[in-house]
């Protein structure tokens, strides 16, 4: 069989009728010039020859832009495309201000350790060109006990993670003594990325490095630099706590591009099913590797990611050589030789197919692929485009598929292709004043150096926090300064980026005698995924669990080979603490405050393979896990709710279905994670809850009040419908929900009212199966019924 | 509503009252059961300073010492004199005062310290808010002391509060810079590096860094540690110093009493941790005394065990003092101990084969093999010899075939001899066809 051409393939698809009639957008993205300027004339005459050697004679218009302002001393935000040279605006005024003075010392910040192995390579090998003796070095969790002495006095440029300047450095900056007494610069990369949780922390971070670096009398220049967002300078700005100078303006070429937003076909309108968005997604990538077209896949779940790659390694293994065609997953939970493996299997085109999560967006070098799928929305525009440049870096024609699943976002998405290809509509958003993370930081700011009075550090009443921790008897206030006194070391409290820094095991106990480590999960997920009878999937070989060991940290697991995979079941109950604000919109009440959240896995459901049927249930026995959060809620009263002709069955499914386009419709307008903010229906008491079972709705009764009580109508209770932040404390989301109820409203009917299913489906109030064939009704009906005319 | 109130909320502290005073009610039953099981014994160590009514006047009636002043405020230093005649375990002061420089600088492994006289030595423990490490964690009372002619000084620099580190750590540098030497315990690893970074938060000068150091836990390990569970100082002062401490404040409590003192200013509080500090500080200098004896290579010294002395070898040939590790393993050879006197020649041996004083090294593995014809040492040494010095391959193989009659080889020692067999067949017979 020849080889068809990428060109090819694509008029092949623009041909096929089928294809095209579940295409809303196909958008050809034409080449452009590179816009070029001479190289600064500070810029050492070795540098200009060592990049000359490397094809760069002339800078890029934003490169001349970013070098200029950072030598003037000037914070920069960086906003360019993939691919458009942004490490060379940092490395370069960096490396010159070294050769200028020998004591200059800069800090790189990347969000994973595997970024920060990638970005050092890059300075490595132009610093080997420059036959100079600058050393930069990664610092993080793997750099052995004995080279760590010598980077701390001797690393020029020092590459690391916020975590590890979290709890490695920053609390010893004494021992950092030289890096911060000449420290210059501080380089940022993605900063997008801090956003949510991770931003409110990094920003304390950095308010905790900005304060030491006072101590040492220094005041380096921030660099940093991001994917596309809308507020790209107002970020950088919060996070940093300073004006910052925007570039924006690309003057890189760029290649030619086909972009395609795919929506899988309706293939039960009564339901409102469409096809699933693996199998266009199997399709496609089949025709593509077959035909050399060297692809990366993109799955929104580590169980996505399995499920694809043995689709794809089914079939191609078959009949032809495994290693011409090698397809592979990638994700985190794989260990990090075969991550290495796989990446330069990538590199050497061994690997023509890679199914992968997140893990691969950022800027590994994974070389020049020519094309990506991406199966489901990524969660923001900014990855997509992301994960689209990892097809075509530099080299000619690309292909990029984005590939909608049936929830809502991906819905309005797919078929808002306008709000999609024009500016970006997505704003980062940060709550460095959370007071639980704020508090986290100020104990170690004090570990760090004493706090004196009329410091300042974060907008609340610093002494009145200073105060507080004096009286839990962690600081000591001496002469107007408050002293850390404790034992412990607080930066190893905080973790910056989920709420449980613990990790559990997966142990494969196979072979008696010689039981391997296979991954890790984190805590949470542990739950579940590794859950007792869990399927877990690591290289598309299935493992059966057979017990979670949540005092050991360690899932034993075996290996099988069934036709089904598992899906957690969960269940969640809210309890008011306090109520912040409060007003009311005809008769419901809205509020947002503070809440108590219990959540515990109860069962999980066997799927099948291909088919996705239900095969049966089983039951899981873990602790509940207790949170205290913040929250946006609204209370209908029940007499409200008795005055629509529904029954009592319907009118929960009607507000599930409510709850379930206002989670995603949120989720959206603060550019989270779905997983960042999750709802709940119940009483605002956390006596009754709305129990999504096997099948059917059920009110249940808190299990601490009455076990099995499960007979009580909705009219025992007001309902209310809770919106809440999954981090403990909360980020800042609720008040702006609160804030933003009517606009929520509005958008949930317009989304349920435009939907063209006919009872309810995954892009309006959730599956028909799941919330029951009169949501969607009942739904539109609440929502009247508490909206004021607009 | 202010900051505190809403973390308050957040962090769900409000506890309601019922529920506060039902854990009030537990926690005075178990007070109440703690004082009386206390009351029944006499007189315990306890983490707690006894419960006197009312309060100490002053740390300095407690505690012999007094404020000083310098150029950057007040503080606290207490201090003791220890004659000769007084003991401290089974040493006697006047005993310990001769630290001799030599042997210091064998244990040191720094040959400059043998310049110094041992007036010179300032040894030096601390008491800090934690062991954790990293810059929030205060040394709070630096223990000193140094030989004056036949006695002891100790003086301990306390800081009554942050405030007064900086005078503190002035006054240290003071000192620091009338001696010559520091000598610690684990001092490299931590209260080095602690007060280091205390210098540099106070913005002062280090006076330590680059001051000539021994640390004993290196010399101690290796010369004690074969007959030690551990090496903590407390393990090598009951065990070795044979000094036994009454009532002691367990270290791990140390953080506590002086996060205690900042808030109450109970000077019964620090007693405790004063004297735990100062006794560190004399075990310290004893220990020094006792390991640089230990290396005096003095066989006849009826103190040191003939394992010790094995150990003083191994110590010797490590840090290349030759000559005086041969003396030794001369005299241990003839050692009634069997084990002592084979570990001896083995070593004695592979010192001859080192300096290729080959019939040296041959005449002990001919020994060895008298004495006991299944030492595999002795016989892989002489069969190496054999091979690769003689190249008496014959030679080599009576002797490696014989040993392999033995029923006490293990595993890996038969495997390598099995190699060593086949490779010296093979090199005969290729000889032989040559």
């Amino acid at each position: 069989m020849s080889v068809l051409s990428i060109k090819e393939l694509l008029s092949r698809m623009e041909n096929d009728r089928r294809f095209m009639e579940n295409v809303r957008a196909l958008k050809e993205m034409p080449s452009s010039e590179g816009r070029f300027t001479p190289f600064p004339d500070w810029v050492y005459p070795r540098i200009q020859s060592v990049l000359k050697k490397r094809g760069i004679f002339q800078l890029y218009s934003h490169q001349t832009e970013a070098v200029e302002l950072i030598h003037n001393h000037r914070d920069v935000i960086l906003v360019t495309p993939t691919a458009s040279g942004k490490t060379l605006c940092y490395n370069l005024p960096v490396i010159n201000r070294i050769l200028d003075e020998p004591e200059t010392r800069a800090l790189y910040i990347f969000p994973t350790k595997a970024l920060a192995q990638d970005q050092m390579h890059e300075v490595h090998s132009l610093i080997t060109d420059l036959r100079t003796d600058i050393k930069t070095y990664t610092y993080d969790g793997d750099t052995p006990d004995d080279a760590r002495q010598a980077i701390r006095k001797q690393g020029h440029v020092v590459v690391t993670n916020p975590d590890m300047l979290h709890t490695g450095i920053l609390p010893h900056h004494t021992k950092w003594q030289k890096l911060f007494a000449n420290l210059k610069f501080v380089v940022i990369d993605e900063l997008h990325i801090y956003r949510g949780v991770f931003g409110s922390h990094l920003t304390n971070v950095i308010r905790r490095l900005v304060r030491i670096c006072r101590f040492y009398g220094q005041k380096p220049v921030f660099i940093c630099c991001s994917a596309t967002v809308a507020n790209p300078k107002e970020h950088a700005e919060r996070l940093l706590e300073r004006p910052v100078e925007l570039i924006e303006q690309s003057g890189a070429p760029r290649a030619s591009k086909t972009f395609i937003l795919y929506n899988p076909p309706i293939v039960n309108r009564e339901l409102g099913i469409r096809q699933s968005a693996m199998t266009p997604a199997r399709i496609v990538a089949t025709k593509l590797i077959e035909n050399d077209v060297q692809t990366i896949i993109f799955a929104t779940s580590r169980l996505n990611v399995e499920i694809l790659t043995k689709y794809l390694k089914d079939r191609f293994s078959k009949g032809k050589p495994v290693d011409t065609h090698f397809v592979t997953g990638y994700r985190g939970g794989y260990l990090p030789n075969l991550r290495r493996q796989i990446e330069q299997g990538l590199r050497d085109r061994d690997v023509m197919g890679v199914v992968s999560t997140n893990a691969l967006e950022l800027g590994i070098d994974i070389g020049d692929l020519e094309s990506c799928i991406m199966v489901g929305y990524p969660g923001s525009i900014a990855s997509t485009w992301q994960q689209a440049g990892r097809a075509g870096r530099r080299t000619g024609h690309s292909l990029a598929i984005m590939i909608a699943r049936s929830n809502p976002m991906d819905q309005f998405i797919v078929e808002n292709p306008g709000y999609f290809f024009s500016q970006s509509p997505e704003h980062c958003r940060i709550n460095p004043d959370n007071l639980l993370i704020l508090l986290q930081h100020l104990k170690s700011a004090a570990f760090e150096l004493p706090f004196e009075k009329g410091e300042l550090f974060g907008k609340e009443n610093l002494e009145e926090l200073l105060n507080y921790l004096e009286e839990k008897g962690v600081l000591h206030k001496v002469d107007e300064r408050w002293h850390w006194t404790a034992e412990s070391y607080p930066a190893d409290e905080v973790s910056l980026r989920c709420i449980n820094p613990e990790n559990v095991v997966v142990v494969d106990t196979t072979e008696t005698g010689s039981h391997q480590v296979i991954a890790e999960v984190d805590w949470d997920s542990a739950f579940t995924t590794v859950h007792d009878d869990a399927i877990y999937m690591v290289e598309s070989q299935q493992y059966h669990v057979d017990k979670l060991d949540l005092e050991r940290k360690t899932a034993y697991v075996r290996k099988v080979d069934v036709d089904y995979f598992t899906d957690a079941m969960t269940y969640t109950n809210v309890r008011v603490i306090d109520s912040f604000s409060s007003k009311q919109r005809k008769e419901t009440i809205v509020e947002h405050g503070e809440v108590q959240v219990v959540r515990k896995v109860v069962g999980y459901k066997k799927i099948k393979f291909y088919t996705s049927e239900n095969l049966g249930y089983g039951d899981v026995s873990l602790p509940e896990k207790d949170m205290h959060t913040t929250s946006y809620w609204f209370t209908i009263p029940r007499d409200l709710l008795n005055r629509l002709s529904y029954t009592q069955a319907d009118l929960i499914d009607g507000l599930s279905g409510l709850a379930y386009s206002l989670h995603h419709l949120a989720a959206m307008l603060l550019m989270a994670d779905l997983h960042d903010i999750d709802r709940c229906i119940g009483d605002k008491s956390g006596e009754w809850f709305v129990r999504h079972g096997t099948g059917s709705r059920l009110i249940t009764a808190s299990p601490k009040i009455t076990p099995g009580m499960t007979d009580i109508m909705i009219d025992a209770f007001d309902p209310t419908v809770f919106i809440f932040d999954a981090y403990p404390g909360g980020i800042g989301f609720s008040d702006l929900l609160y804030e933003e109820h009517d606009r929520l409203l509005t958008s949930a009917r317009n989304l349920i009212e435009s939907c063209p299913c006919t009872h309810g489906c995954p892009s309006c109030v959730g599956p028909v199966l799941e919330v029951g064939p009169a949501a969607k009704e009942t739904a539109l009906a609440i929502i009247e019924l508490i909206t004021e005319n607009i | 509503m202010s900051t505190i109130k809403r973390l308050r909320r957040i962090t769900g502290e409000q506890i309601p009252e019922k529920e506060k005073q039902a854990r009030a009610d537990q926690i005075n039953e178990l007070r109440r059961r703690i004082e009386t099981v206390m009351s029944r014994r006499p007189h315990t160590a306890t983490a707690h300073p006894p419960a006197h009514q009312g309060r100490a006047a002053e740390l300095s009636d407690l505690v012999q010492g007094e404020e000083l002043e310098n150029t950057y405020g007040r503080f606290f230093v207490a201090h003791s004199l220890h004659s000769g005649s007084s003991y401290h375990g089974r040493r006697c002061i006047s005993e310990i005062s001769a630290l001799d420089m030599n042997a210091a600088a064998l244990l040191a492994n720094r040959p400059d310290l043998s310049r110094f006289h041992c007036g010179d030595a300032l040894f030096l423990d601390t008491e800090t808010t934690g062991l954790s490490g990293g810059t929030g964690t205060l040394v709070f009372l630096i223990g000193i002391g140094w030989f004056d002619n036949e006695r002891f000084v100790t003086k301990q620099i306390f800081a009554r509060d942050f405030s007064e580190e900086r005078a503190s750590l002035k006054f240290l540098t003071d000192i620091v810079r009338e001696k010559r030497f520091l000598v610690t315990f684990n001092g490299k690893v931590f209260d080095v590096g602690l007060l280091t970074t205390r210098f540099i938060l106070n913005r002062l000068p280090d006076p330590l860094s680059g001051f000539p150091h021994l640390d004993l836990l290196y010399p101690s390990r290796r010369l004690l540690g074969h007959r030690l569970d551990n090496s903590r100082l407390s393990t090598l002062e009951r065990e070795v110093l044979e000094f036994h401490r009454e009532d002691d404040l367990p270290a791990s409590e140390i953080p506590m009493r002086y996060f205690n003192w900042l808030r109450k200013r109970d000077p019964r509080l620090m007693v405790d941790v004063f004297e735990h500090n100062r006794l560190d500080v004399i075990s310290m200098a004893a220990l020094a005394v006792h390991l640089a004896e230990m290396t005096k290579c003095d066989p006849e010294n009826e103190q040191t065990g003939h394992h010790d002395l094995l150990a003083v070898t191994r110590f010797l040939l490590n840090r290349g003092y030759y000559t005086d590790a041969k003396k030794l393993l001369d005299s241990l050879i003839s050692s009634e101990h069997p084990m002592i006197a084979l570990e001896a020649r083995k070593k004695l041996s592979l010192m001859h084969k080192r300096d290729g004083r080959w019939n040296e090294a041959i005449r002990i593995w001919e020994t060895m093999l008298e004495n006991d014809p299944e030492n595999v040492f002795a016989a892989e040494e002489l069969a190496k010899w054999f091979e690769h010095r003689a190249h008496d391959f014959h030679g080599a193989i009576n002797i490696v075939s014989g040993i392999l009659k033995s029923s006490r080889l293990s595993i890996l020692e038969r495997d390598a001899l099995t190699h060593r067999l086949c490779r010296l067949r093979n090199r005969t017979e290729y000889t032989n066809t040559e």
